[in-house]
């Protein structure tokens, strides 16, 4: 390594760059991953939970040592009305065997974890410096510019997230548009271990990870999350920026109303906030999906849009991992020919689509229109909850038979049974 | 040639403490560390003195192992030397001890003209390593020092005093502390922090020192400062405002 | 018998650790000595306050600092041994202190904010993390020695019937230290400990004019205007008098106001008496907001001006 060239420079220290950077430095080559924040992911937040597969490859039984919260063994996905719930629970007790399904986890401690073993590995990692432009001669990217000073690099990785100004420079992407964008606002809330055991019907290690439906958005376009972690809870909202914009709702009084709701109140009592934060997810999946690939030049994670949000699940984390690993591997083998060229990198696509990656948001590439249908947060919600609570409720009226409920609530809501068997359709085929 | 060396803690970040419960305690699981807020100004002064007087920094911490992650932070500042004395009962030390071992590593492995301590460590705050060291060493000392001026082999020093300026003079070998109000530090650059990987650290553990140095004082107690208050958030809309002088004249405490 | 000593850098704070000395000398059944500086009238004020013995240390030359007496006192102690050493904490007093401490290998707590007795040691409280905790601590070595802030206590009140003795110690103070220039600062007239109520100027503010806010604020309340640390030692907007927390100025009022103050633990340390605490901050993560009774969060150049309407129509004015 000469004093300011290196093989690769990755920017950005979240998932999809320390992940990069490890796997490069394991091979040996020299490489220099640059983070903004004080420590990377000192600034970082997501919901809460992360499905282990794909890092699970890359370090096995990284649980062993990386600092997770609790391994998921429950699901619960909740409709909301106003006032009423109806909640579907899968439990699974193997989801906390090895290979763990998933782990609830705080990033800024596992950000910095993941850091720290791309530096183990022999990655130089530089913390508290921004990137503010990128190196392009003759048409590719040859360095970076931090301040006053330069770094040249045969190849740039932008691992610098959903608002990418990296990729933008590098004239892969165009701003994003609202529609392509939701935003997230977080709460984490103290209580302790033995609060969170009862109420959630857990034991220390294991978790829920629980998606709320309806009225938390008041039938926006979005949902709700809650993840238990050893002694705190995440729980926020998720909701798309277009259909912020045409109302004049807060997100923070949202919120303030979510965690008011009659069944979400008694969970967080006694609770107190100690961390608040909002951070934009990429949204409109592969649709989305910014050039990957320019000379000298990759793009991986949240910068590349590659983030699955079926509106109330944000799926993010193993998708930022394993890019990072599959540019990775496209930078090794580029290496091996010394060749940094867009055509010798197209090997990042290749190992992109043999992973699940692009399986995965190929199988859910119409999800996103799908999901912008407005009934799927207001009216089916209600209709769940509607007809569960007249099925249970007795008060020595005449009983009805379910299937007339049933009937009379879909007429009761305004939805024709046309419109119903549509969206029933549209969304067994695109989620 | 001036041969400056500057002593930092790697704290805790206070702001990171969190209180368990209502028990008190302490909950310092998931805190990060930083090198003591005063420390970055002796730091800076020290290299600044080199750059202008010509010389060398060495930046020397006893601490845990742990705290070998503030080498490469105080590094990419400017020193091109560090001395990390390390142990892992190190997490703990009180300032007599800090003192003492200082004293032994400074005195056995560097030379020195000018010693630069911060006023106070941010998480003890206990004022005592510098003036201790100085002691120790048997140097003449100013503590709270906000200008340093250096001729020949005399220092000059401002000392900022709670009633206005002192400026004493000695000759060197000399240690002082510094005040915040010294200097700005600055902000490592990306080519400081990558020269600071490159730089040379003299690894020293407690089997390197002769003495033992036992604690004087023990800790009996470590519980988190509460406050009881009401917590309550508004808005900025008038009516919320109304609110807030409502409560305030209910608490008797505008009229 | 060793003793307890009692040394502050001025016959106020002396006296003031004569109250608390005379406590710490019953309790661990010790005499009690206090040190006059080169003035041997003192020595008898100190006495009928409680004092059984006074060293009379040779007066200073102009030139030199009082911790030139650092080499006399070790001296002393290291002759007679005492139990217990209690210094004032003034920033003169903990370096004697510190370096009185080096010099007899014992072990030493600062800024100690309450000393008690038990089973022979002093227990003493500081504050640590920035205010954020307290640590209590007992000295393991003798002399045991504390550091402790002036204005902690109340001054010793003298009584007629005490009698003690005067020891003259001789020798030079020496140091190569020496003091080349002194300028005074002006002192502030107004005592923010004493205020009713504080509006207190944070970093949120942009400009020094802009602190005029702050001071119709606190004109309307009849308060009085503080700040925050960089406000006054980094930015220069406010005399270093005004600003409030560990290093500053410790305040009990009935109402303290934070204006664009973020909350570290550092400042709130300095406020935690205040009856009733108050901010107005545009983050709603701000740490104040924790320490804070009623939290507004918004622009304070929003915020202020709507307060004030309100305080008015509220209040008549
Ligand atoms: C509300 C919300 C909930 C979510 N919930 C989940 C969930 O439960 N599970 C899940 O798997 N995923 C979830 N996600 C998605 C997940 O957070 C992201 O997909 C993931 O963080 C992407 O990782 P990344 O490394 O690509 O980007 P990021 O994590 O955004 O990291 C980018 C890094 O680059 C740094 N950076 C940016 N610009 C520069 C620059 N110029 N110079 C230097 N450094 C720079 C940043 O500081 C940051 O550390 C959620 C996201 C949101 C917003
Ligand atoms: C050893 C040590 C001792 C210290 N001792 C003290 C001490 O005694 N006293 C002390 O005060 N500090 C002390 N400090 C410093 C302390 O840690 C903090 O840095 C300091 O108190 C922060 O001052 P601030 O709140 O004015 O500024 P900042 O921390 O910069 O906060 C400014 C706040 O204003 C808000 N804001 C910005 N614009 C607006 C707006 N338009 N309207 C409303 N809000 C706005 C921001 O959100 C922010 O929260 C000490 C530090 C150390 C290390
Ligand atoms: N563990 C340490 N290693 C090196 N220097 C230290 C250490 N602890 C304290 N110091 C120095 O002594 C100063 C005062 O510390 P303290 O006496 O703890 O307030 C600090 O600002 C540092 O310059």
């Amino acid at each position: 390594m000469s004093d300011d060239k290196f093989t690769a420079i990755v920017i950005g220290g979240g998932p999809s760059g320390s992940t990069a950077a490890y796997v490069l430095a394991k091979e040996g080559l020299d490489v220099l991953l640059i983070e903004k924040g004080d420590t990377s992911g000192s600034k970082n937040m997501f919901g809460g939970r992360m499905y282990s597969h794909a890092l699970n490859r890359i370090i096995p039984g990284f649980w062993e040592e990386a600092p997770v919260e609790r391994a998921v063994t429950k699901e619960i996905i909740t409709f909301l009305t106003e006032d009423k719930s109806v909640s579907v629970i899968c439990q699974n007790d193997n989801w906390a065997k090895e290979p763990y399904h998933s782990f609830t986890l705080l990033r800024a401690e596992f950000d910095r974890w993941l850091a720290s073993k791309a530096e183990e590995a022999g990655a130089i990692v530089a913390t508290s410096i921004k990137v503010d432009d990128l190196i392009i001669e003759n048409n590719k990217v040859v360095g970076i510019k931090a301040g006053e000073d330069e770094m040249y690099a045969d190849v740039i990785i932008a691992a610098d997230g959903v608002n990418s100004l990296m990729a933008q420079k590098a004239g892969l992407r165009k701003d994003l548009e609202p529609k392509q964008v939701a935003t997230g606002i977080k709460q984490i809330i103290k209580l302790s271990k033995e609060k969170i055991n009862d109420r959630f019907q857990v034991t220390d290690s294991y978790g829920v990870a629980q998606l709320f439906v309806g009225h938390c958005t008041k039938g926006l376009h979005g949902g709700g999350f809650l993840y238990t972690n050893k002694d705190t809870i995440s729980i926020g909202l998720v909701i798309n920026i277009s259909a912020l914009r045409h109302n004049t709702i807060r997100l923070v009084d949202l919120l303030e109303d979510f965690k008011n709701h009659p069944s979400i109140a008694p969970i967080i009592e006694d609770g107190e906030v100690e961390e608040y934060s909002a951070h934009l997810v990429p949204e409109a999946g592969i649709n989305m999906k910014p050039q990957l690939i320019g000379e000298g030049f990759l793009v991986v994670g949240d910068a590349a849009g590659f983030v699955l949000n079926l509106g109330f699940l944000v799926r993010g984390m193993d998708f930022a991992i394993a890019s990072g690993e599959a540019a990775a591997k496209a930078v090794i083998e580029a290496k091996k020919s010394n060749d940094f060229s867009k055509s010798a990198l197209l090997a990042y696509e290749r190992y992109l689509k043999q992973s699940f990656v692009m399986q995965h948001l190929e199988i859910y590439r119409k999800a996103p229109h799908f999901l912008e249908n407005e009934r799927l947060y207001g009216k089916y919600p209600a209709l769940a909850a509607n007809l569960l609570t007249k099925m249970f409720t007795v008060d020595g009226g005449q009983p009805r038979r379910l299937f007339g409920t049933a009937m009379n609530e879909i007429k009761m809501s305004g939805l024709s049974l046309a419109k119903l068997a549509m969206d029933g359709w549209k969304g067994m085929r695109s989620l | 040639m001036l041969k400056i060396i500057v002593c930092f803690k790697w704290v805790i970040d206070e702001a990171d403490i969190k209180v368990s419960g209502k028990s008190r305690e302490l909950d310092l699981s998931r805190v990060a560390y930083k090198i003591s807020d005063y420390d970055r100004n002796a730091i800076e002064e020290a290299v600044r003195l080199q750059e202008q007087l010509g010389g060398s920094v060495v930046a020397v911490t006893v601490g845990p192992p742990t705290a070998k992650q503030s080498l490469k932070d105080a590094l990419s500042r400017g020193p091109e030397k560090a001395v990390f004395v390390s142990d892992p009962a190190f997490d703990s030390l009180e300032p007599a001890q800090t003192a003492a071992i200082l004293a032994e590593v400074i005195t056995k492995n560097l030379e020195y003209d000018l010693i630069i301590c911060g006023e106070g460590s941010s998480d003890l705050y206990a004022q005592q390593v510098g003036p201790r060291l100085a002691e120790k060493l048997g140097i003449p000392c100013a503590t709270y020092v906000e200008k340093i001026i250096i001729k020949d082999k005399e220092l000059i020093a401002e000392r900022k005093m709670r009633d206005g300026i002192e400026v004493v003079s000695m000759p060197l070998p000399a240690l002082v502390t510094v005040m915040p109000t010294i200097n700005t530090p600055r902000i490592p650059s990306l080519k400081q922090v990558l020269g600071a990987a490159k730089k040379p650290v003299v690894n020293l553990s407690a089997k390197d020192l002769e003495g033992k140095y036992e604690p004087c004082l023990k800790t009996t107690s470590l519980l988190a400062a509460t406050m009881e208050r009401k917590r309550i958030k508004f808005t900025d809309d008038p009516q919320d405002i109304r609110k807030v002088v409502d409560a305030l004249l209910k608490e008797g405490v505008i009229s | 018998m060793p003793g307890v000593w009692v040394i502050a850098e001025n016959s106020n704070y002396t006296l003031e650790l004569l109250s608390k000395g005379l406590e710490i000398a019953n309790e661990l059944n010790e005499k009690l000595v206090a040190f006059s500086f080169g003035n041997e009238e003192l020595a008898n004020d100190y006495i009928s306050c409680g004092a059984d013995e006074v060293f009379v240390l040779p007066a200073l030359n102009r030139e030199l600092p009082f911790e030139a007496y650092v080499p006399l006192i070790v001296a002393e102690a290291k002759k007679e041994m005492p139990e217990a050493i209690i210094v004032c904490a003034t920033q003169r007093g903990t370096e004697l202190a510190s370096r009185v401490a080096a010099g007899l290998n014992t072990g030493l707590a600062t800024g100690c904010i309450s000393v008690r007795v038990d089973k022979g040691n002093l227990v003493m409280e500081r504050l640590v993390f920035g205010g954020a905790a307290v640590q209590t601590v007992i000295c393991t070595t003798r002399p045991q020695m504390a550091a402790i802030p002036p204005g902690t206590y109340e001054k010793a009140q003298p009584r007629e019937d005490r009698r003690g003795q005067i020891k003259v110690v001789a020798g030079n103070v020496e140091t190569k230290v020496k003091v080349v220039e002194r300028r005074k600062k002006e002192q502030e007239e107004i005592d923010l400990t004493e205020a009713k109520i504080i509006v207190s100027v944070g970093r949120g503010f942009e400009k020094q004019e802009d602190i005029s806010l702050a001071r119709e604020l606190a004109r309307l309340l009849g308060g009085e205007v503080g700040c925050t640390r960089p406000i006054a030692e980094e930015l220069h907007w406010l005399p270093e008098e005004r600003y409030m927390g560990i290093s500053g100025k410790k305040v009990k009022p009935d109402l303290y106001i934070g204006l664009g103050v973020s909350g570290q633990v550092q400042h709130v340390t300095g406020i935690r008496d205040a009856k009733i605490i108050m901010a107005v901050n545009t983050d709603e993560n701000a740490p104040i907001f924790d320490a804070a009774d009623y939290g507004i969060v918004g622009n304070l150049y929003d915020v202020v001006p709507k307060l004030m309407t309100e305080i008015k129509a509220a209040l008549n004015k």
